[in-house]
C-alpha cells in the first residue's frame, strides 16, 4: 500500500501542535497547544534523541447537532522534538492542563556553570 | 545553539517530514486565519459556540451577550524565558459571533474542558420548533 492510500484511510487529520520552546535558569521548557486532549489520550515517548508527543482529541458532539460553522474538529496531534545531550533524560517532567502540555527538560548536572576553586600550590 | 531542535540531524527522516508539511492540507492553514477557531452549531434546544482556547482560565475570558451577538474576549500570556521557537498565538483576542435567533439570556452557560470553551445558549421559547396538534373537527 502506498503512502497516499494510507493517509486517506486515516479517520482524523493530523496536525503539528503549535509549540513554544524556551530556556530558563533551570532548563528547557516546551509548551504545546493541544486543545481537546484528555490526559489518557496523550502519549510521550523518548526514543534515543527523539521525543515524540502524540495525542488524539476526544470532543463529543451532540447527536442532533447541526453545524453552521466548523473551524476545528477531532484530530490527531503529533510532533517530534530532537533533544541534545545536555538534557537530563531521567528527569523530564510533563504536565497537561487546560489543553496545554508543558514539558520541563532539565539540563544534566555537569553543564551547570561551576566555579573552580584555585588552591595554592 | 545548545539544543539540537532543528538541524540536519537525522536527515532522511526530516526530509520526509518536510515533504509532508509541504503537502499538508490547506485546512491546517485555515486554522490560523482567526483566533480562536470557532465551531457554531445548534440542536432543537440550544445554540452551541465552541472555541479552542488552550492555556487560558475561564475566569480570564470575558463573554458579553448583546441582542444578536456573543463577544469572546481574553488574553493569552507569553511565558518568560529565552525563546528558541514561538508558534503559539499570544496576546489579546476578540471574536464576535452572530447568533441569528433569540436566546434565553438567563440560562446561558459556559464551561471550559481541556482548553475548549463551550457556551450553551438555550433557544428562546418563541423560536423552538413546536408541534401543533390538530383537533378533529
Amino acid at each position: 500500500m502506498n503512502e497516499v492510500m494510507k493517509k486517506e484511510e486515516r479517520a482524523v487529520p493530523t496536525y503539528r501542535p503549535a509549540t513554544d520552546i524556551l530556556e530558563r535558569e533551570d532548563g528547557f521548557y516546551i509548551y504545546m497547544d493541544m486543545p481537546g486532549v484528555d490526559r489518557q489520550q496523550l502519549e510521550i515517548d523518548l526514543n534515543g534523541d527523539e521525543l515524540t508527543v502524540s495525542a488524539v482529541t476526544s470532543m463529543q458532539l451532540g447527536e442532533n447537532e447541526h453545524f453552521s460553522e466548523m473551524q476545528f474538529g477531532n484530530c490527531e496531534y503529533r510532533r517530534v522534538v530532537s533533544l541534545s545531550d545536555i538534557v537530563d533524560r531521567e528527569r523530564i517532567k510533563a504536565n497537561l492542563s487546560d489543553g496545554v502540555l508543558e514539558l520541563h527538560l532539565p539540563k544534566v548536572e555537569r553543564i551547570q556553570p561551576k566555579r573552580i576553586e584555585i588552591t595554592k600550590g | 545553539m545548545v539544543m539540537d531542535f532543528n538541524t540536519l540531524y537525522n536527515f532522511p527522516f526530516r526530509f520526509d517530514r518536510l515533504i509532508d508539511e509541504f503537502f499538508k492540507s490547506p485546512e491546517a492553514e485555515g486554522r490560523r486565519l482567526a483566533y480562536p477557531p470557532l465551531n457554531l452549531s445548534s440542536d432543537d434546544a440550544n445554540f452551541y459556540v465552541r472555541a479552542e482556547i488552550p492555556g487560558v482560565d475561564i475566569k480570564d475570558i470575558e463573554l458579553t451577550l448583546t441582542d444578536k451577538t456573543l463577544v469572546i474576549k481574553g488574553e493569552r500570556q507569553t511565558e518568560q524565558g529565552r525563546y528558541y521557537r514561538q508558534e503559539r498565538p499570544a496576546g489579546v483576542f476578540h471574536r464576535v459571533v452572530t447568533i441569528g435567533a433569540a436566546v434565553d439570556r438567563e440560562k446561558v452557560s459556559a464551561s471550559m474542558t481541556n482548553g475548549v470553551l463551550t457556551v450553551v445558549l438555550p433557544k428562546s421559547e418563541q423560536v423552538k420548533p413546536r408541534t401543533i396538534s390538530i383537533e378533529a373537527a
